[in-house]
């Protein structure tokens, strides 16, 4: 399991490292307007061609390249209802606090669980190693903090049917 | 937690300031509590010392009512508090089951009014605690006989109900369960099924059996389609007379009384714990992105200590101002040019190790050897 998923992360970043090639384009549909492309999609001459990088059914990556902007969706493993949801929520919390990141899309890609949208400009102002490396850190994080959280949620469940069991006895 | 609480802290809080109070005070007052609970509190200047309490409370159900008004154990009960304080009026006040007259000058002061008023407080508990009671105890005849044991609705919580069967050795409590949400429904059955893995535990053998089904059980058949439409299961007690005995008798009656009320609170307790977790997770996880590399760090560290502000204080003159920021945006700009990749931090990295050099010498230029 673990192999399967260092694999998968090597190959995000490996792809990402090729794909985080950005430059300054101004929008050439709009004067004195600079977009990022990958969002607009208006001319296909200024993206790349999209990658899906799939662990199973359950977990996949796609990797969109554009001349001035590169979006990531993720999808995150959610074996059972309870994870589900604690994953909805945990990332749910987080785009809403997208200004916190730069990097994050408020709203996800339609379905995928979370949104990076990453710039020429973030690519200016922030190394490109620690972006990928921040990136990849994410996404190992993610998975460890719903297995906790979910974890603690069926503890606290289990001391609390204890105690109401005590009183029958 | 006021909820699991069997005094009502509005009424002890009303009894307490009577009670205390050095002058007689005229009181009319209603307290209306969740659960449809109603108290009328009343005192008059014309009688100092005595206090009218009227208690109105739904039944837990009608079918086992007296029809004379109150059981005769609940009467014993509310003897029990404090006879001398404590007189049941007869009959009851017009819209209530209970009257009682409290002469508050026979409780004697201190520490043990407290515990006094906190029994009175508890009344409509122990009232409800009866009915409930006398259903754990009583064999019906007429029903073993028959051999079919009919369930019996009984309401604690306004659209809350839940059913007790008798049955050969026990009685099963069966708890129709609902949340409005659906992240509710999920914790909750996660709580279900923890417990139902606790009570299977040989270490919880003498707790009751518990058990959990998305389908009403069968004892439930035949029962109107509104009391059986759930979202999160049935949730199923066996009581059996161990549970029953003694002091655990009231035990049992106010946890199986209070165990919807005991799992909303534990939801809402989840939920506070997962909002709770995550923004400290968010804390940490913003920590990563703005943390800076080890050799920003060394740099920072090797910045030497004392006010590297107090130059720009030091010179006054406008035209030496003029000149440093001129060099400032000169050199801001050239190293622009240099290196478009700017890291964060490196500015001072940038004016250590790159910054142009000065030229000191009258014939403006450096001379090499």
């Amino acid at each position: 399991m673990a192999g399967t998923l260092r694999l998968y992360l090597t190959c995000i970043r490996n792809t990402l490292e090729a794909a985080m090639c950005l430059q300054n384009f101004p929008c050439q549909e709009v004067e004195r307007h600079n977009k990022p492309e990958v969002e607009l999609k208006t001319s296909s001459e200024l993206i790349l061609n999209p990658i899906l990088i799939c662990r199973n059914e359950a977990e996949k990556c796609l990797i969109e390249t554009s001349i001035n902007s590169l979006r990531i969706s993720l999808k995150v493993r959610q074996a059972d209802e309870l994870e589900n949801i604690l994953t909805k929520k945990f990332l749910r919390f987080l785009s809403m606090r997208a200004e916190a990141f730069q990097v994050l899309r408020r709203k996800p890609v339609p379905g995928y669980d979370i949104s990076f949208l990453i710039t020429n400009y973030h690519c200016e102002d922030m190394q490109k190693s620690k972006l990928i490396d921040f990136i990849v850190q994410f996404m190992e994080d993610i998975d460890k903090e719903i297995s906790e959280l979910k974890m603690s949620v069926n503890t606290r469940g289990r001391l609390v049917a204890a105690e109401f069991l005590k009183q029958f006895i | 937690m006021a909820c699991f609480d069997r005094a009502s802290p509005a009424l002890k809080e009303t009894l307490l300031k009577l009670h205390c109070a050095k002058k007689p005070m005229e009181i009319d007052q209603r307290i209306y509590e969740f659960g449809a609970v109603e108290y009328h509190v009343q005192s008059s200047v014309s009688e100092p010392y005595l206090t009218h309490l009227s208690i109105s409370t739904p039944l837990l159900s009608e079918e086992f009512s007296s029809s004379n008004g109150l059981s005769y154990d609940a009467i014993q009960m509310i003897k029990e508090i404090r006879a001398d304080a404590l007189e049941i009026v007869e009959p009851a006040k017009d819209g209530y089951q209970l009257t009682i007259r409290l002469n508050l000058s026979k409780i004697p002061p201190g520490k043990e009014s407290i515990k006094v008023i906190t029994e009175i407080s508890t009344v409509q508990a122990k009232l409800l605690s009866c009915q409930l009671k006398e259903m754990l105890r009583n064999v019906n005849s007429q029903e073993q006989l028959q051999g079919m044991y009919r369930p019996i609705k009984l309401v604690y919580h306004h659209r809350e109900p839940f059913f007790v069967i008798r049955q050969p050795r026990k009685i099963t409590a069966v708890f129709p369960m609902r949340f409005k949400e659906d992240p509710d429904v999920i914790i909750a059955t996660a709580f279900f099924q923890e417990l139902m893995d606790v009570g299977s535990s040989e270490e919880w053998a003498k707790a009751p059996p518990c058990t959990w089904s998305p389908i009403p059980p069968a004892e439930l058949r035949g029962e109107p389609l509104e009391d059986l439409s759930t979202n999160c299961g049935f949730v199923s007690f066996d009581i059996t007379s161990h549970h029953v005995k003694g002091k655990r008798l009231d035990r049992t009656v106010w946890s199986l009384l209070n165990f919807h009320a005991f799992v909303k609170y534990h939801v809402k307790c989840t939920r506070g714990f997962i909002q709770r977790r995550m923004r400290k997770r968010l804390d940490s996880l913003v920590k990563i992105l703005h943390s800076e590399g080890p050799d920003e760090e060394r740099e920072h560290e090797e910045e030497p200590k004392g006010c590297g502000c107090m130059s720009s204080f030091a010179s006054t003159s406008r035209a030496k101002n003029l000149k440093r920021r001129c060099r400032n945006l000169f050199v801001r700009k050239s190293n622009r040019i240099r290196s478009p990749v700017k890291v964060r931090g490196g500015m001072r990295f940038r004016h250590r190790w790159l910054k142009i050099q000065k030229f000191s010498s009258p014939r403006r230029y450096t001379k090499l050897d």
